[in-house]
């Protein structure tokens, strides 16, 4: 079947199966592959994607479920930046990567890296709705989400710093 | 392979569609996507009832809250209305799953599923929720005790859907009680559960409804301990009495979780736990 929806800011027309799961579609289809596989039960996060602005797992999704949605992965977090549709927060920046990216860098919240994308599109969610989260709002947006590294602490660290930025500071 | 996928636009497309053998209603997909995966599922046609926007609503009703199936464990959360008047729904969805799970599961695959851990049903236990099933005749509703029948069993017919669950408001005086165990805070199916809605007068407890997850084949009631413990003053005698009858109220089983002697353990530590903490 065809579906049609909008992936970062483009218009997407592509042909599915039913039993295509939205991460597959796309990995394996159209090659965005920023969006990782961890579990594939929905207990790791690291496939997380926005759709029409909620965070979700996309190895639960079925492609033919988003026809007619706006999904946003990390792919196209990385291109608001430059974007000239950017809300107010996400103005400006410079060096092409999102401030949440920006924050996870400069605070040390990347080790191995292959749970950062889905952590960055959690906190983006979040700061969509809430631009000044409290450490307890933060944890459990990053609930669904693990990380086998850094421990955390660098991470909450990095949506703390990210907010700020997003607000604005320095 | 060759499961087909109708994106569901109407009710009476959905009855028409219910008629097909091997249709199967799919909405978040959080559960099912994992059951499809695992072979513990087929289907020969998906029908996604997740855009139909009359199972989407969430209205205030005759001294009830009507909740539409399709509506996401997010959107109960965030609805000021349920938070202002059942909010011991609130309370119980923000332990169930995570962020993620939340913006895509919804209360009637949840109730549907049937499952002894279900997060949602022991708020709704507790405020006697009825659930609304749709049928081409019109709608009949049953406790949501009654709907619910053994594990991954409901009383649905063939060509039925849930298509709601009415909720009695509460008296804005109970106090609220949810506490859940498992191995971590989110993400986590029951080892074992219980909530309670609870008012006190004059230091005696007035009435107590008390529901439990995770140590019966369904999610239940424990009707015998609320029939001890009403009208009565909290004393550490009554907690020991209280302890002792749980065995007539639950019946848990060992599985990869925990064993059934652990959850007798739980039920009774958070029921004591319950009993001292409470308002005056």
């Amino acid at each position: 079947m065809k579906i049609r929806f909008t992936l970062n800011g483009k218009q997407i027309l592509v042909e599915v199966d039913a039993e295509t799961r939205l991460l597959d579609l796309l990995r394996e289809d159209l090659h965005h592959t920023g969006t990782k596989e961890g579990c594939g039960e929905g207990e790791c996060g690291a496939c997380t994607v926005l759709i029409d602005g909620r965070a979700v797992n996309s190895c639960l999704v079925l492609a033919p479920q988003v026809d007619g949605k706006e999904l946003l992965t990390i792919e196209g977090l990385a291109q608001l930046s430059q974007s000239v549709s950017l809300s107010s927060a996400d103005q400006g920046h410079k060096c092409g990567f999102h401030p949440i990216q920006r924050a996870f860098v400069e605070k040390g919240a990347v080790q191995c890296g292959f749970c950062t994308p889905g952590f960055i599109m959690s906190t983006y969610a979040l700061l969509l709705k809430n631009p000044d989260p409290t450490d307890e709002q933060i944890l459990a947006a990053l609930e669904g989400n693990l990380c086998r590294c850094t421990g955390y602490l660098k991470i909450l660290e990095a949506v703390r710093y990210a907010a700020q930025l997003m607000r604005g500071g320095k | 392979m060759d499961e087909q996928y109708v994106k569901i636009g109407s009710v009476e497309e959905l009855f028409q569609s219910l008629q097909n053998p091997g249709a199967v209603i799919l909405c978040g997909g959080t559960d099912l996507v994992l059951k499809m995966r695992k072979g513990l599922l087929s289907a020969k046609t998906l029908l996604d009832i997740s855009d139909l926007d009359q199972l989407r609503e969430i209205r205030q009703k005759c001294g009830c809250i009507e909740i539409g199936a399709a509506v996401t464990f997010s959107q109960i959360i965030e609805e000021a209305i349920i938070g202002e008047q059942i909010p011991i729904l609130v309370m119980a969805l923000r332990k169930l799953g995570s962020t993620q799970i939340r913006n895509r599961g919804t209360i009637g695959g949840n109730l549907v599923n049937a499952s002894p851990a279900a997060d949602s049903a022991i708020p709704l236990l507790l405020l006697d929720a009825e659930a609304i099933i749709a049928n081409p005749a019109g709608e009949r509703r049953v406790q949501l005790e009654d709907f619910l029948c053994g594990p991954g069993k409901t009383v649905l017919k063939q060509g039925e859907f849930l298509s709601g669950i009415r909720v009695p408001i509460p008296d804005p005086d109970f106090s609220l009680f949810f506490h859940k165990v498992g191995r971590r805070k989110a993400l986590t199916i029951a080892i074992a559960s219980l909530g309670a809605l609870l008012r006190m007068k004059d230091d005696a407890i007035d009435e107590i409804r008390l529901a439990a997850g995770s140590v019966a084949p369904l999610p239940i009631r424990l009707y015998p301990l609320e029939t001890l413990l009403a009208g009565r003053r909290v004393t550490p005698q009554l907690i020991k009495q209280a302890r002792n009858i749980i065995p007539q109220c639950i019946s848990p089983i060992t599985d990869l979780r925990a064993t059934a002697d652990y959850r007798y353990q739980v039920i009774g530590d958070l029921l004591a736990r319950l009993l001292l903490t409470m308002p005056n």
